[in-house]
């Protein structure tokens, strides 16, 4: 998926750059775990950013 | 945004004002939200009001720092104060909503809404036209995303969405049905609006951004029938990609831009370029299927057959969900090549049953329909 290669598609090119795993952030995410950080932005009080991505 | 946005100290400051949550496509305990959230291209970022789970903003592709920044800011006043935003604010976290609904036309027609409201200088304009392009180009709808991407042009000016419009107008331009008399100019306009984009150091757009322009480039110099101006804008992708890897500060940065140099020299028709960097970026990241995947492409294409059988070999352990029926698929082709046409068919079966196991969300009715139909073909000839 990636939303703005339909060019790339007829090319035959179905990847987008790769985001690199395991990446050092400033910003502490939640990996994988929705019920986990539905729980805590509840508990904050504070609206849940997410990340939808994969390693390709 | 992995390894470049998300690492930038400028963000560390929003790391209380929000909970932050990545969620990996491949990962099957991922697969009922995405399903719910309608995550139809990658990256798309989310903000959520736990209260109900609903969806307050959302965006498709890639940001820079200060588009990020900016959209973070957006989200932080439109979670805390809504209901109480401008009519052309509130229709634009309709159209979020509705788009996050999975409402395409409804969001469409919200987004729309919000453009034709909005005032100049409007900050979330760029990510409105983003979202309505999406839309447009998820429904085919390539006359409206040309008419889109003409009408924002000239008002995102200066602006790194450029590089995106103009991408998006060109490939919709390209979409029209070759009977349309106004596809040829509707091409030249938007490859030109394309190139004047990558031409421009001040936009300040991401690397990664302006790489997705060059296969378009090229596929309308392939439309013109201009072979060598479609190899020259290849060559071109490959340098851009290459002194982008060169100057990137950790393996993690480099590891970025290996899909796309990977393309771009089998665009060029030299795999051969790809191996080194793939040896490296899978000596740095051991527990990326990534490297060795795309070895196992690199070397099928330059017949290294035994070489792409065990590069897939150290790739298949490592990747799950929906990529690794591409990983199975890539594997067959190589086993076929290699005149196995009994272990060729074992591979297609197991990514079949692989394919139908995966959960809503994550299952794909035409990957399935595609392996069966496969299946059903006779066995391809080793190659010579």
């Amino acid at each position: 998926m990636h939303p703005f290669i339909p060019a790339a598609l007829a090319l035959g090119l179905v990847a987008s750059p790769a985001p690199a795993p395991e990446v050092e952030k400033a910003l502490p995410f939640v990996a994988d775990d929705y019920a986990k950080a539905l729980a805590e932005a509840r508990a904050q009080k504070l609206p849940l950013f997410i990340e939808a991505w994969a390693p390709w | 945004m992995r390894a470049f946005v998300f690492t930038d100290p400028a963000l560390t400051s929003r790391a209380g004002q929000f909970v932050w949550l990545e969620m990996n496509d491949d990962d099957e305990r991922n697969a009922a939200l995405a399903e719910r959230l309608s995550v139809e291209a990658l990256p798309t970022f989310f903000v959520l009001d736990p209260a109900d789970e609903s969806v307050v903003m959302r965006r498709e592709d890639g940001m820079t720092v200060a588009e990020t920044d900016a959209f973070l800011e957006e989200a932080r006043r439109a979670a805390s104060g809504r209901g109480s935003s401008s009519p052309v604010e509130a229709a634009l976290l309709r159209a979020d909503r509705l788009s996050g609904e999975g409402k395409k036309a409804e969001a469409a027609a919200a987004y729309h809404e919000a453009l034709d409201q909005a005032p100049a200088g409007w900050p979330p304009y760029g990510r409105a036209v983003a979202a309505l392009l999406f839309l447009h180009q998820m429904q085919d709808e390539n006359a409206k995303c040309l008419a889109l991407a003409r009408e924002a042009l000239p008002r995102l000016s200066g602006a790194p969405a450029v590089v995106m419009v103009a991408r998006s107008g060109l490939d919709c331009a390209l979409g029209l049905k070759k009977e349309d008399t106004g596809r040829a100019a509707a091409i030249a306009e938007m490859e030109a609006a394309t190139r004047r984009s990558l031409a421009d150091p001040t936009l300040g757009a991401a690397a990664d951004d302006v790489s997705s322009s060059y296969p378009s480039l090229i596929q309308a110099r392939k439309d013109a029938g201009d072979a060598a101006g479609a190899k020259k804008d290849a060559e071109a992708w490959a340098t851009f990609l290459g002194a982008q890897a060169a100057g990137a500060k950790s393996p993690e940065q480099r590891a970025v831009f290996d899909s796309h140099r990977l393309l771009a020299y089998l665009e060029l028709k030299q795999p051969e370029r790809a191996i080194p960097m793939l040896q490296a970026s899978e000596a740095d990241l051991p527990g990326d299927y990534n490297p060795p995947a795309r070895l196992a492409v690199a070397y099928f294409e330059m017949k290294k057959l035994d070489e792409a059988l065990a590069a897939s070999s150290r790739a298949l352990p490592k990747v799950v969900g929906p990529r690794r029926i591409q990983v199975l698929q890539r594997r067959s082709d190589i086993l076929a090549a290699k005149g196995d046409a009994t272990a060729a068919r074992e591979a297609l079966e197991q990514a079949l049953a692989y394919a139908e196991s995966l959960p809503p969300g994550q299952r794909s009715e035409r990957t399935i329909q595609a392996l069966k139909n496969r299946l059903e073909q006779p066995p391809t000839k080793p190659a010579s």
